[in-house]
């Protein structure tokens, strides 16, 4: 028996290069990608400063290189990039949100915005019916939501980059200016971090851990609109008149979005343990083993840290260019140190000490406090002291 | 993971054993912690504020206990330093210590393994095989390549020695991220001006207390020398003025920087969008040689500096650089009489004739486009904000020594067809701003109401009781003979809003009301002025830190050792031993040792092999 198994056994060829494992679509996903690069160098590239150049290759080499690791990230770029471009062609041709129904009720940003509140809310709701049932059916459809809400998202955050133009071409600046708009980033991105844990560890159940804050993100978004009106589009005060900005904020939000990711894992960790010191409950049924949810947990934060170290450091690049020093020991800066030391303490606990379990579970969930009062708290309890809130 | 940490010897001699504790994890672990938390403090306690507000906020006891404990200046406090310094400390020594086993890993692979250490991996396998050992090589080598790695072999007395390394280095992962933690800090101390911070601490250095001193009367001990290698000062300049030096502030006072030039402002300028919202800042600024010759014209702006022979200057703040004010001034109740004339410089004090009162000019401002509900007024969606012009903020002084704030608005503000002069004042500088509103008449000032407020007064002096009939009728008197072009909508307009201004003038603090007539505008300009040679060294730091993380997160290093000896003379059958670990990632390197040695398995015609016993036994397969 042990010799047909050996004559059966036919010699596999040495590893192909990387770029020769790729498919048809990987090749489309290059060639789209290196395209749409060379039309916006064509169009734009002869009033560019050396930074659009870089930003411009790091947008590509990011796309690229996600598309790739990820595939579904190509489908959902052109999902976004369509309709937005759509959109922006809509308003080049003379139609408003007032005589163009698609414009209003769709893809307009404030509209699209809407959209993606709403799908979210939605997933985030068949997220934790599947956690309490169980159906396969109900998780599927918890994803595609989340998918969709991802887009509407995306979309809405392109088409208000664009409106921010309208009618004041002094105006125009990329959406991450104040509050509402960098909060659609956060309701956006983070579902879209959890998709690829979610379909990398076939870890469906963590959604109802994560979406849940997500759905509070939406909630605050909504009460900010309704009751704030923070939606409308405001010019930018001149200290944030800088590409640096266009990095700089981006950046931080994939730190934020992953940091959060994994809290809400640790959380999910902590609970499935309880269930299991109990020797029971549903949680035990649903949720992935507590290896795999360990592991995401430290490949979230690795990733949020990476992110999180380069928007930081782009932050005080600008400070230093723009303001005339690295570091002022602003309440935001400074709670941006606080949140990357907790995490490079949390690092060097697991990676170095080889802690691992439940103490790092409750040490990631504890750090979404810290991370949150980074975001949100520094701003609403602590303003004043920025040195540029002054200009 | 922790051998290097633990590995050495008890009997070590002092200094040994201040290394190892220097180098320990478990410190290095608290002081990132701990300097999390510290750094919490500062964004409590707002920092480097006058001393008097904190004595203000805490009382006489505590307010010298957090001075002590350097709170008002967390940052710069010798523990804060302290905590900082012992971090950049301990993350040298773990280099230094870590280096030459790290380097020699790098350097060296050994192919050859005892069985022990292969014993030791995190995976292991054991497996015989019946292919021949010529044959059996040849078929790992496949499966090992096809899985990506490069394996060697080493052959000796028969036996077979095959290992495979990935991730080579990431290991200067690992000294990328801590020597760039050590060289920015190390940078940043350097730009923190530390030859200032000890001459300070030497006493040769003096920080002035009194703002007030013209830059000629300030004493030289607080003049920091002009070859200072870095610095970081900020200087308010009046439009036309020139500067050849900038201050620091340095706790309760400040030091000053000479510069290797005069900064000269030429204007100053602001642009505005159509909200009213400010657009920019721009100050030109001509920099002399202390000779008087031009060295540089242009323009600095919020995020374009302007450098020179490595000073930037920066735009950092505005504000009236004493704006010449002329005024009218209306006693409250005097009938008839024009109104006085006041003309004074922000920044002045001005004296109101003789009768005791004294007026301060705190500030201008040229544009008002305020929220509605500033003024107390209700906001609309669509028409948040309100025009009022320019604006003036003043305090006066009564002969008694009470005093009172005022902020006038140029503008009048209009609502529901009457235009009102809008005044605001306060009694205490805390308090928030009460409004009065003045209607004002055809000729859009507030002299109509004023003498029909002091119609008012000599009626109620001759014994008139105030009723609504004595109201109209002086009313309409004062119009007949001051004002006979009003319409009777207007007339019902004004006289409608005059009742309300009455009631609001019982609570008014002073006898008499300041307007604004005319104004010649001077701005000042906030400039800092920093040199920083160290900048370029942080650069890299930034860089290298970015890398090292990089490579510690997405390049692991996984490592391979196995080993193949005819198992006795007669079986003919081959003896495989297999060790491999990571060292990140451990579960994804778990899966793929499952795959490859599932291959290597069929590759070698194995029915059984043993495996490593997984601790919580989910491994195994
Ligand atoms: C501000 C201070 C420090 C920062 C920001 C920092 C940052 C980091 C980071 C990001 C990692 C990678 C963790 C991972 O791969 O997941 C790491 C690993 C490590 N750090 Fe630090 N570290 C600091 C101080 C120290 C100190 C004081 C020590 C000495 C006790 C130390 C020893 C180590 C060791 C041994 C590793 C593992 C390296 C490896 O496995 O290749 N670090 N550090």
């Amino acid at each position: 028996m042990a010799n047909t198994r050996l004559e059966s056994w036919t010699e596999s060829s040495p590893e192909p290069s990387w770029w020769a494992q790729w498919k048809l679509r990987d090749w489309a996903w290059f060639a789209g990608l290196s395209i749409a690069a060379g039309i916006i160098l064509g169009l734009y590239g002869s009033s560019f400063g050396y930074w659009q150049f870089v930003v411009l290759a790091a947008w590509y080499a990011a796309l690229l290189v996600a598309g790739l690791a990820w595939r579904p990230v190509q489908l959902a770029t052109l999902g976004i990039v369509l309709p937005a471009l759509f959109a922006v062609w809509l308003y080049s041709i003379g139609q408003t949100a007032t005589n163009n129904i698609l414009l209003r009720d769709v893809l307009q940003g404030y509209a699209a915005v809407m959209w993606m509140s709403a799908l979210l809310l939605a997933a985030t709701a068949c997220y934790l019916f599947y956690l309490f049932s169980g159906r396969e059916r109900v998780g599927q459809w918890a994803t595609a939501l989340t998918w969709a809400g991802v887009i509407m998202g995306f979309i809405g955050l392109g088409v208000r980059w664009r409106e921010t133009y309208l009618g004041h071409p002094d105006w125009g600046h990329i959406p991450v200016s104040n509050l509402w708009e960098v909060l659609v980033l956060f309701c956006a991105s983070t579902p879209l971090f959890y998709l690829y844990y979610e379909k990398r560890n076939e870890a469906r159940a963590l959604g109802a851990f994560v979406m849940p804050l997500v759905a509070a993100g939406v909630g605050f978004l909504l009460w900010l609109t309704f009751a704030q009106h923070m939606d409308r589009i405001e010019p930018l005060i001149p200290a944030l008149q800088s590409f640096w900005m266009k990095l700089h904020v981006p950046m931080m939000f994939v730190g934020y979005a992953n940091f959060t990711i994994a809290s809400l894992i640790g959380l999910g960790y902590l609970l499935t343990e309880r269930s299991r010191r109990r020797g029971s409950g549903m949680l035990l049924r649903v949720m992935p083993s507590s290896e795999v949810m360990d592991d995401v947990m430290y490949k979230a934060i690795a990733l949020g840290f990476l992110f999180f170290t380069v928007a930081t450091i782009l932050g005080a690049v600008w400070a230093a260019k723009a303001w005339g020093g690295f570091w002022s020991w602003d309440p935001k800066e400074t709670w941006a140190l606080i949140v990357w030391l907790n995490y490079a303490g949390y690092l060097h606990a697991r990676v170095v000490k080889g802690w691992r379990g439940t103490a790092m579970a409750w040490w990631s969930f504890m750090s979404l406090w810290v991370v949150s009062f980074c975001f949100l708290g520094v701003n609403m309890f602590l303003s004043g002291l920025h040195s540029y809130g002054k200009l | 993971m922790q051998a290097h940490v633990d590995g050495l010897a008890w009997q070590q001699p002092r200094w040994r054993l201040l290394v190892q504790f220097l180098g320990s994890m478990r410190l290095a672990v608290s002081l990132l912690v701990l300097l999390a938390i510290a750094s919490v403090i500062g964004t409590i306690l707002s920092q480097q504020q006058p001393y008097q507000n904190y004595a203000m906020q805490f009382g006489p006891f505590w307010f010298s206990v957090y001075r002590e404990l350097g709170l008002y200046n967390v940052y710069r406090s010798l523990w804060y330093t302290a905590i900082v310094a012992f971090l950049v400390l301990s993350t040298a020594t773990c280099v230094t210590r870590n280096s030459p086993r790290m380097l020699r890993e790098m350097r060296e692979f050994p192919i050859r393994q005892r069985d022990t250490v292969i014993l030791g991996q995190d995976h292991w396998v054991r497996m015989a095989t019946t292919l021949p050992m010529a044959q059996a090589q040849e078929r790992i080598l496949q499966v090992l390549r096809a899985a990506g790695y490069k394996p060697r072999v080493e052959q000796k007395d028969g036996d077979m020695a095959i290992a495979a390394r990935k991730g080579r280095y990431h290991r200067l992962g690992y000294f990328l991220t801590h020597i760039a933690i050590v060289v920015i800090c190390a940078a940043a101390l350097y730009n923190a001006d530390v030859p200032v911070k000890w001459a300070e601490w030497q006493g040769t250095l003096k920080p002035e207390q009194n703002f007030d001193l013209p830059l000629s009367k300030i004493p030289r001990t607080a003049w920091i020398s002009q070859n200072n290698p870095a610095y970081r000062g900020i200087i308010t300049l009046p439009e036309g003025q020139t500067a050849n030096a900038v201050f620091e502030l340095a706790g309760n006072g400040y030091l000053v920087q000479p510069l290797p030039f005069r900064i000269h402002l030429q204007s100053f300028h602001i642009s505005y969008y159509s909200t009213g919202m400010p657009k920019d800042f721009t100050s030109r600024v001509v920099l002399y040689s202390p000779q008087g010759k031009v060295l540089k014209t242009g323009d600095v702006r919020v995020n374009h500096p302007m450098s020179y022979d490595g000073v930037y200057i920066y735009q950092s703040s505005f504000s009236d650089g004493g704006s010449l004010l002329h005024m009218k001034t209306y006693l409250l109740g005097a009938s008839g009489a024009a109104p006085g004339e006041l003309s004074g410089r922000v920044g002045q004090t001005l004296h109101a004739g003789n009768s005791g009162y004294a007026v301060d000019l705190k500030n201008f401002n040229l544009y008002n486009i305020v929220p509605k509900a500033a003024v107390g007024e209700k906001a609309t969606p669509d028409h948040p904000t309100l025009n009022l012009g320019p604006s003036f903020t003043y305090i006066i002084h009564n002969p008694n020594g009470q005093a009172a704030e005022f902020k006038t608005y140029m503008t009048p503000m209009r609502r529901g067809g009457q235009g009102f002069f809008v005044q605001g004042y306060r009694e205490a500088l805390g308090d928030a701003y009460r409004y009065i509103y003045i209607p004002t008449g055809p000729n859009g000032s507030i002299g109509l109401f004023m003498d029909y407020l002091a119609a008012l007064q000599s009626a109620a002096r001759t014994g008139a009781n105030a009723s609504q009939a004595i109201f109209t009728e002086t009313f309409q008197q004062v119009v007949a003979r001051h004002a006979p072009g009003m319409s009777t909508t207007e007339q019902s307009h004004f006289l409608q809003a005059s009742m309300q201004t009455l009631v609001q003038l019982h609570d008014y603090p002073m006898p008499f009301i300041l307007s604004l007539s005319s104004f010649d505008h001077r701005w000042a300009a906030g400039l800092q002025v920093t040199k920083w040679p160290g900048t370029i060294v942080i650069y890299w730091g930034c860089v290298a830190l970015v890398l090292g993380i990089f490579i510690l997160f997405y390049i692991p290093q996984k490592r391979i050792w196995l080993r193949l000896r005819p198992r006795g003379q007669e079986s003919g059958e081959v003896e495989l031993l297999l060790g491999a670990s990571a060292d990140r990632n451990r579960l994804d390197f778990t899966k793929e040792f499952k795959r490859w040695t599932g291959t290597l398995e069929q590759a070698l015609g194995v029915d059984h092999a043993e495996y490593k016993e997984q601790k919580d036994g989910q491994h195994t397969p």
